[in-house]
């Protein structure tokens, strides 16, 4: 994991910002043209490019450069991402379905990087994610139903919620390792799901309806007209969901660069030196597997509230898997190379409906020429930088 | 914008209506429709077949030289999953461009999307999905459905059964929706018919030994024993009757009527009674039509059990699309008005929630090692007797 880039000496480079800056919006027009496009020619085409330009970037060093924007530069260079996201929701502001995708593609990122702080800082093998998802889902079904719970307040119960859940499996994840423990969540990830299917109070197999968000008395499934402005009711999810990313992305960021991560990192790595330092292994676990599945389940209730309608085949093995290849792909322990894989995994399917049933094996076969070729993840960890602008030498 | 496009619509529509009256060689307007099915997945088979179907009743569109419009069919995967579902039902609905949609096999799935379509007013028509909830559980104009429900399926099988004289039941079934619903509509049949049911017994999906169920089913010793479920468990269920000594008679739903549940069980399959949603292509009133359309157009799958419904739905979609012009709510009032219409699957109406309520059930017997429609049957002409008659 410890970096292979090489600490560039003690000077700022100064075309670092600029090209950065273009970057991201050369990344947020792509992003516009992928989503408005919609023959297969199209789609080919710009996926296409997309490698091109990102292997000759890399050929001139200008992918060091963002790079060292982003190690130089960190607070430009979010809020140029945030807006660079605002920009593409603004142009698609009447457009429900691409506002849809990527209000999913923010929550899927929210739960990843819950898993990330599981199996990326700590080392715990978590296949039971889209279970959690399920537990904020059902919270939030069945708490909009039946109380009058504000729905922001909804949320966090969400994932406190798959929180209390998941510490059924505390136990027996710390006292297993490596495959084992992984073992026990999948078996927890079948038992759910079951345990949806027999259990007619929750909507048995046919699933339960969920009630929308409300902010203040603002419906979240009204569309936006004010004036002549006129904005899908998706818009509303986007910009909560982009809220609770950033809070979500800020945290594990924050997480990464404390001594949390770091004794994070330590059980992961080895666990024996880990505690041969005096770090307790079992107080990081639990913490890490809390933290991880609240974030999730918080994800989970709002995409409860996005979707209306939940079922337990929304919640299966395979689900998990997908939410745990985002985090491979990404990069595991690697917040933008989650972020970038989340955009991925969740448009790309989309796109590909072009393909109709040959679109998955397509799919997969992208996955797996990515773990072959890129092991680490699309944009694998760097070194952890512990202040905005510090560098490791 | 929403204006312009829609007077745009209109205007285009009634400058065709004029125009290609006269000169039919002028290039006809585009109307993009969706079809929505399970594409991947475990019951992807259904849902390629049902999408042939749809496709082929576009491409028969678009052959009619008497046809005002030329169709696209936009095709979306639902995954029978709800999450993927509501996405592709939001695609489509909130495409200007698509006019309607035949949607769904899953009934989780359709459960999750009618929302969709009432709120975006997309005019759908169901294929396969037969919850009876996805039409009775609002009030959407959107939401048709041509297909049977479970209600409709079990209507006829407690009628029937309670005409034959029998009089107790042990209901059996599994816990999936499939399952769940068929003992629920069933039961709630068969009190109106006056039968009366001993037990109720649920068993999991993937139950191997019944013979706890089955000996208490033994000691109430009912006319008939009910299984609602899949060919799997109900192959199990009537061999373990065997064992059991128990001469009841065994009737089914729609998931046994398998050839597989006569390779199962040989001999013992003899004289069980089973219901389908619809009839065997060969016994629809225009199947012969459809299938020979259909193995001209060489799929490389078959239509499955529901592609007479998507090909049915879909034509009923254009039938209508052609009568009132490409307006989503023009369609979706024409569609509501819909009443003794001839379709490949029998007569279509929809009653007031968009559920056609002429559904056809045929009944099926099993004899000589095969499923034969009942009133082909030698049990119909008196030859043969069902257990306990």
């Amino acid at each position: 994991m410890e970096n292979t880039q090489p600490a560039t000496a003690g000077r700022q480079d100064p075309t670092a910002l600029p090209i950065g800056i273009l970057a991201i919006a050369g990344m947020t027009v792509f992003a516009a043209v992928f989503l408005m496009a919609e023959s297969e020619a199209a789609v080919g085409g710009l996926l296409a490019f997309a490698a091109v330009a990102v292997l000759g970037a890399g050929k001139l060093g200008l992918l060091e450069r963002v790079r060292a924007a982003f190690r130089d530069h960190e607070l430009t260079m979010h809020t140029a991402i945030v807006i660079g996201a605002l920009a593409i929701a603004w142009v698609f502001r009447e457009d429900h379905f691409a506002l849809l995708m990527l209000t999913m593609a923010m929550l899927y990122l929210t739960a990843c990087l819950g898993l990330n702080v599981q199996l990326g800082y700590t080392g715990i093998l978590n296949f039971a994610g889209s279970s959690f998802l399920g537990v904020g889902c059902y919270t939030a079904a069945v708490l909009t139903q039946h109380t009058a719970i504000p729905p922001l307040v909804i949320l966090p119960l969400g994932g406190l919620m798959a929180t209390i859940v998941g510490s059924v499996l505390i136990l027996p994840v710390l006292r297993t390792r490596g495959h084992y423990a992984a073992v026990v969540t999948i078996a927890f990830a079948v038992l759910f799901k079951t345990f949806l299917e027999v259990n007619d109070s929750l909507g048995g197999p046919q699933g339960l309806a969920v009630g929308e968000m409300t902010l203040f008395g603002w419906g979240f499934n009204s569309n936006i007209e004010i004036g002549d402005f006129y904005a899908s009711f998706y818009m509303n999810y986007f910009l909560l969901a982009l809220v609770i990313t950033i809070l979500a992305f800020a945290l594990t960021r924050r997480i990464e660069r404390s001594w949390v991560g770091l004794n994070m990192d330590a059980v992961r790595i080895d666990e024996l030196a880990a505690s041969c330092f005096g770090i307790n292994l079992a107080r990081w676990k639990i913490t890490a597997f809390m933290l991880g599945n609240f974030m999730i389940g918080t994800a989970g209730a709002l995409l409860g509230m996005i979707l209306g309608f939940i079922a337990p085949t929304n919640f299966t093995f395979a689900d998990s898997l997908i939410l745990l290849s985002i985090v491979l792909l990404g990069g595991m322990g690697s917040v933008w190379g989650i972020a970038l894989a989340s955009a991925i995994i969740v448009m790309l399917p989309e796109k590909l409906q072009l393909i109709q049933e040959y679109r998955f094996l397509l799919f997969a076969a992208l996955v797996i020429l990515v773990l072959r070729f890129r092991p680490n993840g699309l944009l694998p960890r760097a070194d952890r930088i512990y202040f905005p602008g510090w560098r490791p030498r | 914008m929403k204006l312009g496009r829609s007077f745009l619509a209109t205007a285009a529509a009634l400058a065709l209506a004029a125009g290609v009256a006269q000169t039919p060689a002028v290039a006809k307007e585009k109307v993009t429709v969706a079809f929505i099915g399970p594409l991947s997945g475990g019951v992807a088979a259904n849902g390629l077949g049902g999408r042939n179907s749809a496709d082929l009743a576009v491409k028969l569109r678009n052959q009619d030289e008497n046809a005002k419009y030329e169709y696209e069919l936009l095709t979306l995967d639902d995954e029978c999953k709800p999450n993927v579902g509501v996405q592709v039902a939001t695609r489509a609905a909130a495409n200007r461009d698509v006019v309607a949609g035949v949607t769904h096999y899953c009934s989780a799935v359709a459960m999750g999307t009618v929302d969709t379509y009432n709120k975006f007013g997309l005019p759908v028509v169901v294929w396969g999905a037969v919850l009876p909830d996805i039409t009775y559980a609002n009030d959407y104009p959107e939401v048709h459905r041509v297909n049977g429900t479970m209600i409709n399926q079990n209507q006829v099988a407690a009628e029937f059964m309670t005409d034959q004289g029998y009089e107790t039941w042990v209901v059996i079934h599994d816990t999936t929706d499939y399952g769940q619903g068929h003992k629920k509509y069933f039961t709630e049949s068969l009190e109106k018919n006056g039968g009366e049911v001993l037990a109720t017994f649920g068993v999991t999906a993937d139950q191997q030994d019944f013979t706890a169920e089955l000996t208490q089913a033994k000691s109430l010793n009912p006319d008939v024993i009910y299984f609602g479920g899949l060919t799997p468990i109900g192959v199990r269920i009537r061999s373990q009757m065997d064992k059991l000594g128990i001469d009841a008679q065994f009737e089914g739903t729609s998931g046994i009527v398998s050839d597989a549940y006569i390779e199962g069980l040989g001999e013992l399959a003899e004289g069980t009674v089973a219901f389908i949603e619809g009839a065997p292509i060969e016994k629809l009133p225009g199947g012969q039509y459809f299938k020979e359309q259909y193995d001209k157009a060489n799929y490389n799958e078959p239509p499955e059990a529901y592609g007479a419904f998507a090909f049915a739905a879909m034509n009923l979609v254009l039938d209508k699309i052609e009568e009132v012009g490409p307006d989503r709510r023009k369609v979706r009032d024409a569609l509501n008005k819909v009443e003794g219409r001839d379709s490949i699957v029998g007569e279509i109406t929809f009653d007031d929630h968009g559920q056609n309520a002429v559904a056809l059930i045929t009944k099926f017997v099993v004899q000589d090692g095969k499923w034969v429609v009942w009133e082909d049957s030698e049990y119909a002409s008196g030859e043969r007797k069902l257990n306990g008659m």
